[in-house]
């Protein structure tokens, strides 16, 4: 049977975030810039309003979270550490629809790492060229202990990106297709009537992130 | 004999003491001691920023370009970006004591001065280019300087 397991929202959250990071780790820290019809564009620039983008971005996903699909609701597959410990015990023991509890983890770390990685660029001074829309909201010792932070936070990111890519990798090794349901949005399951989510459309999802994305902008742009 | 043994002892006296004065820092050094070194070298940083700032609102645009301050500001600097140095250079300046420098620089210290000849020249080039008041001219020098601080910083800066 195949169901509806990523709504639209979840899906669009997850690529442009690829899309994002892949923009802000080339953007990080780059005093270059180039020109496009005789306006200049900073990576620097550009850097900042990424991170704006993605700040609204894990926002909105934290309150769809709680509010959206429920394949995608904290709800549905964060699990104590009882769950935890028997998934580690035998991962591959249980299908699960949606994140398994080692899974589940992963998605908390990542999504704290990048909204950790969102805030503390706002108080970011490279003492060169770049400051943070709230760099003079805190003392100067703060600014640098931040600044140190979301530089090798980074190198964190990476390596909880490396450990998602490798699960898909070995799932797809088990011929379990985990990209496809997320380009899709539909789930291949065994005939289990009874396991279908219910859904919120995601247009709302989308519009929340519009909402979010507005007073960002307009705040720390 | 006698007379001839004096005389290589107080040669040989002479030449020792005359390699020990050169082998001590022979320069003429401006700092009493490491700490002076440090805040010197501070302080010239500090002016490096700040006149930098100022040029950086520019370029972004957000303060409006004017000629006249943009070229003191780039005098200042390419006067200011030979300062710094001396501070590290001299023998017993390897201090990173109360300061962002890392050991890297004494332990790399010729690509540490490679780096600093590049901020040196990056600054003189702003400066010229700044004649020319035009933003286009000055933007990639402006740019390329920013990003010899930056070489230099990684690395060489604490986070």
């Amino acid at each position: 049977m195949v169901i509806k397991l990523w709504d639209g929202f979840i899906r669009g959250f997850h690529w442009l975030l690829v899309l994002a990071l892949i923009g802000l780790w080339f953007t990080g820290g780059n005093l270059d810039y180039i020109e496009v019809f005789g306006v200049f564009i900073e990576f620097i620039d550009v850097h900042h309003k990424l991170g704006l983008f993605v700040l609204a971005l894990v926002l909105t996903r934290i309150i769809w979270g709680i509010i959206g699909s429920q394949p995608g609701r904290f709800s549905s597959f964060v699990r104590g550490p009882k769950a935890i410990l028997m998934y580690l015990r035998n991962p591959f023991q249980k299908e699960h629809l949606t994140h398994n509890p080692g899974g589940a983890i992963v998605v908390l770390v990542m999504l704290g790492l990048l909204l950790a990685q969102a805030i503390t660029g706002l108080f970011t001074d490279d003492a060169i060229y770049f400051r943070g829309p709230l760099a003079s909201t805190v003392s100067d010792t703060t600014v640098r202990a931040l600044t140190s932070y979301h530089k090798q936070a980074f190198d964190y990111l990476l390596i909880v990106i490396a450990l998602h890519i490798v699960a898909i990798l070995v799932y797809a090794l088990m011929r379990k297709n985990l990209v496809g349901p997320m380009i899709t949005g539909k789930k291949q399951v065994s005939n289990e009537a009874s396991s279908i989510p219910k859904q919120i459309h995601g247009g709302f999802g989308f519009l929340i992130l519009a909402v979010n994305l507005v007073w960002i902008y307009w705040w720390l742009g | 004999m006698k007379i001839k043994n004096i005389a290589t002892f107080t040669l040989a006296f002479g030449v020792a003491l005359s390699a020990l004065q050169f082998s001590a820092p022979a320069q003429a050094d401006p700092f009493t001691n490491a700490e002076d070194a440090v805040k010197y070298r501070q302080s010239a940083l500090s002016l490096v920023r700040a006149n930098f700032a100022h040029m950086s609102g520019m370029v972004r645009g957000e303060i409006e370009y004017d000629a006249e301050a943009f070229q003191e500001r780039a005098n200042a600097l390419k006067h200011l970006s030979h300062i710094p140095f001396d501070a590290f250079s001299g023998a017993g300046y390897n201090v990173t004591e109360n300061s962002d420098a890392l050991p890297a620089i004494w332990e790399n210290w010729d690509d540490f001065s490679e780096k600093a000849e590049a901020f040196k020249s990056a600054a003189y080039e702003l400066a010229t280019a700044a004649e020319s008041e035009n933003m286009r001219t000055i933007r990639p020098r402006f740019m390329a300087t920013a990003r010899t601080c930056q070489q230099c910083h990684e690395g060489y800066r604490a986070d």
